[in-house]
């Protein structure tokens, strides 16, 4: 099922074979065939396939790194991308003014990969039929409960290849599906699911519609939101919420290079307790439900990193750029999300929180006198990085705690609190993770996701 | 064909294979008999082949940390069967990849649930060629030329000692883009974006400031050539950059309370950008895009009806105004570009709009609203260039002379509506306390919130028309699979009262 008639390691060595300056290169190909099926108001909407690949080679020259990329993958083409690489490289060595080397270390050495499950044939196929009729599945169910379904059905094979003048000769396969569905009720009133998994046959339509709709209609379907004025509130998150944190959590602050820059929550803390004592959180790309990689984009192995034990921070992620900058021995974790590094550093991609003793976030409401629960966050933003202190709303079944259950509807609440603050007010864990994703594709398709439960929080601050 | 080498002294970085820009050969007989082709299969459609560049280059501390060159070209290929649309992006630019490409939107189209066909505006077939004004053409300015400026401008900020960080940052797009379709439309268009910027983190006793010029996050771009990027004159912002940097970390913090607010023109693009430009987006309104931008607070038939803001509040979508990222000939759907009103005198005209979205409503015509990022994203209604016109209160210090006590700020740092864009709340980098008419001490981590209308009920004032100016926001995402848009605001300094300043 591969987009090019060779594989996308062999388009990698062809790639890679015209470059002929410099200190080391990197011919990196991803390629995508996507199937994307969009619907609103229960009608379909707009419907994408791709089928697309970009070589990117990445030249060091004295320690600056440069790269180009391209999408025409015929000798031409890569010529032309592989001179553009070798031009850029030496443009970089050759403008710092006094001439001294650049932080990269060089490309890594090969190192051995651990086989995963993150493929799945039949997903491959990218049958249209099969996702018309998760569609036609939502649709019905939804209009059971006098809704209307808005959403995306989407499935992917993607390969990621490298081939490096270091000897990195690798090739990952993988496919990934997922489903979203948002019910309207005729109130305006909307409640949202959503699944993410290697399998496309493990996407329920009928099931996330039907869980949708009930949250759009939960207390009755003429039932109107109350109105919670700011202050700080017990809360109860679903593991979407928690996994939104989370990804926060991994891009300000787990990230090497805002800690060797002493922009993270992280820098300087490591060792130190920052949350509380159940919170057991790490990089894990093979735990089971996640979406799987073999290595990273400059082709380090990925391999299962703690990051928060007990509550005690204990790791960051680097890539090779990053573990420059911090010296001091360290050394890529396979975290790179671009050849060379990426500017913006390394960040986790397949995050997973440790469930705790609850049996669901319906338990996790029980303690609560009056509180929040949350389906879903919503325009997350970061106001201060180094605090981890975001700014967002809440989205799509936002319910009112009373005497230890979701009562009835609230109107959608912004909150300004720090993930750090979150996690140590946590008090308690549902017990299933899950594997949580927002299905956002901006760029080439790359599906990530965070494996989480349903957390308790004593305290969160809600501002309007 | 020329490529260039290693060995060619500052020469540019990037010359394409096909011949600099242009799109292979014979395309447009290409796309014309597959055209002629799909007209015997479905209703509608539309092909466009576009090839793009792209090349970013960046500093920071002193060594260059980023010097990227991309280059993609294919094809989108759109059709409509019955009331299902498919979409299949291909880069196979042959006439046997086309046809397969084709064959499979046909397919997709047909394989999701039946839906009653809806109708499309009326457009006459555009024809002709439009390319956007560039003085100075970014891709053959050599690559020297470049990292000359940006490390002078990141050097220049590296004087103050509590600077941990310098950046400096330089980005170029162009596009070709060629558009076929069933109803005869034939047309060519190439445009060129750049622009850059610089930021100075400043790092002390716990605390992290950012200062940015022109624009935070990478800069300010224009739909211009180099001479954008070189009007910028980073050099001579940067020893100020830095120093602000620096001098937050021991400002005050902004206090809580309402007040008076002042906002530079940046920070009002964004306030533009995020309150009224995606919420007049029809398709949003219309319930389209619930799933994931979201809806809007506004519904179709509070056009003429709807107080948006006070009278003094006048914004417009213009796609012919020059220099602007939303600028063009024609959008993905062959609408020419043209000017919408969104408000006038603070009631609600007009929306963005495209050819079906228009006709659900009743227009006459499409707002020529439907732009896609690249060959493989199908269009989607984004805003052009949605612009608050300028108004009579002069300079920017003559607005300041005229307020006895408020806050100003400037340069956006964070920014966050819900999903109605209703309930807002943006951070920016830097703040000024305004007493007397005079600006007074520098405040740190400034914030402020509101909802919408009653934000804009509150504007009185806005500065003439030689403080308004064209503002690039690179970043703007929306559709599924995601889509980065390119797009500006024209805005001058204005006045906001009883704002809650001071929330995060």
């Amino acid at each position: 099922m591969a987009v090019t008639a060779d594989s996308a390691l062999e388009l990698a060595e062809r790639a890679l074979a015209g470059v002929c300056s410099g200190d080391g290169a990197q011919a990196t190909v991803t390629s995508e065939r996507s199937l994307m099926l969009r619907f609103a108001r229960s009608r379909a909407t707009q419907a994408t396939a791709i089928e697309d690949l970009t070589v990117e080679i990445t030249v060091v020259r004295d320690g600056h790194v440069a790269g180009a990329t391209t999408n025409r993958a015929h000798a031409d083409g890569l010529a032309a991308c592989g001179r553009a690489a070798e031009r850029a490289a030496a443009a970089a060595a050759g403008g710092r003014p006094n001439g001294e080397p650049g932080p990269y270390l060089g490309l890594p050495a090969p190192a051995p990969l651990r086989a995963h499950a993150g493929h799945d044939g039949e997903t491959a196929f990218l049958d249209p039929a099969r996702g018309g009729a998760a569609l036609g599945a939502a649709f019905a169910a939804t209009a059971a409960h006098g809704a209307e379904a808005h959403g995306v059905w989407t499935a992917a094979e993607t390969e990621v290849a490298i081939c490096s003048t270091s000897g990195v000769a690798v090739s990952d396969l993988l496919t990934d599906a997922f489903m979203k569905v948002t019910a309207i009720a005729p109130s305006g009133r909307s409640g949202y699911a959503a699944a993410a998994a290697v399998d496309s046959k493990a996407i329920d339509g009928h099931g996330l519609a039907e869980r949708a709709a009930l949250k759009a209609t939960l207390g009755g379907p003429q039932a109107e939101p109350a109105h919670l004025p700011p202050g700080e509130y017990p809360v109860v998150f679903e593991p979407l919420a928690v996994g939104e944190l989370l990804w926060w959590l991994g891009y300000l602050s787990l990230n090497g290079l805002a800690v060797a820059e002493e922009r993270s929550a992280f820098s300087g803390r490591l060792g130190r307790r920052v949350a509380a004592s159940r919170i057991n959180l790490s990089d894990s790309p093979r735990y089971p439900a996640t979406l799987p990689r073999a290595f990273d984009l400059e082709g380090v192995p990925k391999a299962p990193l703690p990051l928060i034990q007990d509550g005690v921070a204990r790791g960051i992620v680097h890539d090779r750029r990053s573990a420059a900058l911090a010296g001091d021995g360290a050394e890529s974790t396979g975290h790179a999300l671009a050849p060379g590094g990426s500017p913006e550093g390394p960040a986790p991609t397949n995050l997973v929180l440790v469930g705790g003793g609850a049996a669901d976030e319906t338990e996790l409401c029980h303690p609560i006198e009056r509180g929040v629960y949350v389906t879903r966050l919503w325009y997350t933003n970061a106001v201060r990085p180094k605090e981890t202190l975001l700014t967002g709303v809440t989205r799509d079944g936002t319910f009112l705690i009373e005497d230890g259950e979701a009562t009835r509807p609230l109107a959608d609440l912004r909150f300004s609190d720090t993930v750090l603050g979150v996690l140590e007010r946590t008090q308690e864990l549902s017990a299933r993770p899950v594997l949580t994703s927002e299905g956002e594709f901006y760029g080439r398709r790359f599906a990530t996701g965070v494996v989480c439960p349903g957390l308790r929080a004593s305290a969160m601050r809600f501002t309007g | 064909m020329r490529i260039a080498s290693p060995a060619d002294d500052k020469a540019p970085l990037l010359v394409s294979a096909v011949g600099g820009d242009s799109l292979p050969d014979r395309m447009d007989a290409l796309l014309s008999g597959l055209m002629e082709a799909a007209a015997q299969r479905c209703d509608y459609a539309d092909a466009r082949i576009v090839h793009s560049r792209e090349e970013s280059i960046s500093t920071r501390n002193g060594h260059i940390d980023e010097l990227d060159l991309h280059e993609a070209e294919g094809a989108g290929i759109r059709v409509r069967r019955g009331g299902g649309w498919g979409f299949v992006a291909t880069r196979e630019l042959t006439q046997a990849g086309l046809e397969a490409a084709l064959a499979r939107a046909l397919e997709v189209a047909e394989a999701q649930p039946g839906a009653a066909p809806t109708a499309l505006t009326h457009e006459p077939p555009a024809r002709g060629r439009y390319d956007s004004p560039c003085e100075r053409d970014p891709f053959e300015v050599s690559v020297e030329e470049k990292l000359e400026a940006l490390l002078a401008a990141d050097e220049a900020m590296r004087a103050e000692a509590a600077v941990a960080i310098t950046s400096a940052h330089f980005q170029a797009w162009s596009e070709e883009r060629l558009l076929a379709s069933t109803e005869g439309a034939l047309c060519e268009q190439r445009t060129v974006d750049c622009g850059g910027g610089i930021a100075a983190v400043a790092v002390g006793d716990g605390e992290t400031q950012i200062r940015s010029y022109p624009s935070s996050f990478r800069g300010d771009f224009a739909r211009a050539g180099y001479e954008h990027f070189a009007g910028l004159d980073l050099v001579r912002h940067a020893p100020r950059v830095a120093q602000e940097a620096v001098a937050l970390l021991t400002a005050p913090a902004c206090p809580a309370e309402r007040t008076t607010l002042i906002l530079d023109g940046q920070q009002l693009s964004l306030q533009v950008h995020e309150s009224v430009g995606h919420a007049i987006e029809l398709d949003r309104v219309l319930g389209l895009e619930a799933s994931y931008a979201g809806t809007s607070f506004l519904s179709a038939d509070d056009a003429g009806m709807r107080r948006y803001g006070s009278e003094h509040m006048h914004v417009s979508a213009d796609a012919t105004v020059p220099g602007g990222l939303g600028t063009f000939g024609w959008d993905d759907e062959g609408v020419a570009a043209h000017r919408v009103e969104i408000v006038r005198e603070g009631i609600l005209g007009g929306f963005l709009s495209s050819r079906e979205s228009a006709a659900e409503i009743g227009l006459e015509r499409s707002g020529g609203c439907m732009r896609a990022s690249g060959f493989d994203r199908q269009p989607v209604v984004r805003m052009t260039n949605v612009n608050l016109e300028p108004g009579d209160a002069g300079s920017l210090d003559d607005l300041v002379g005229a307020t006895d006590r408020g806050i100003l700020m400037e340069t956006n740092r964070s920014w966050s509506i819900d999903s109605r864009r209703l309930n807002f709340q943006f951070a920016t980098e830097l703040a000024w306390e305004v007493v007397g008419g005079e600006r007074r001490r520098m405040l740190r981590n400034p914030s402020y919130a509101g909802v919408t209308p009653e934000f804009w009920a509150g504007l009185d004032a806005v500065c003439s028309r030689p403080e308004w100016r064209l503002w690039g926001v690179v970043n703007c995402g929306k559709g599924e699979p995601g889509q980065v848009m390119r797009v500006s605001h024209g805005t001058a300094p204005a006045r906001f009262r009883d704002v809650a300043v001071g929330v995060a």
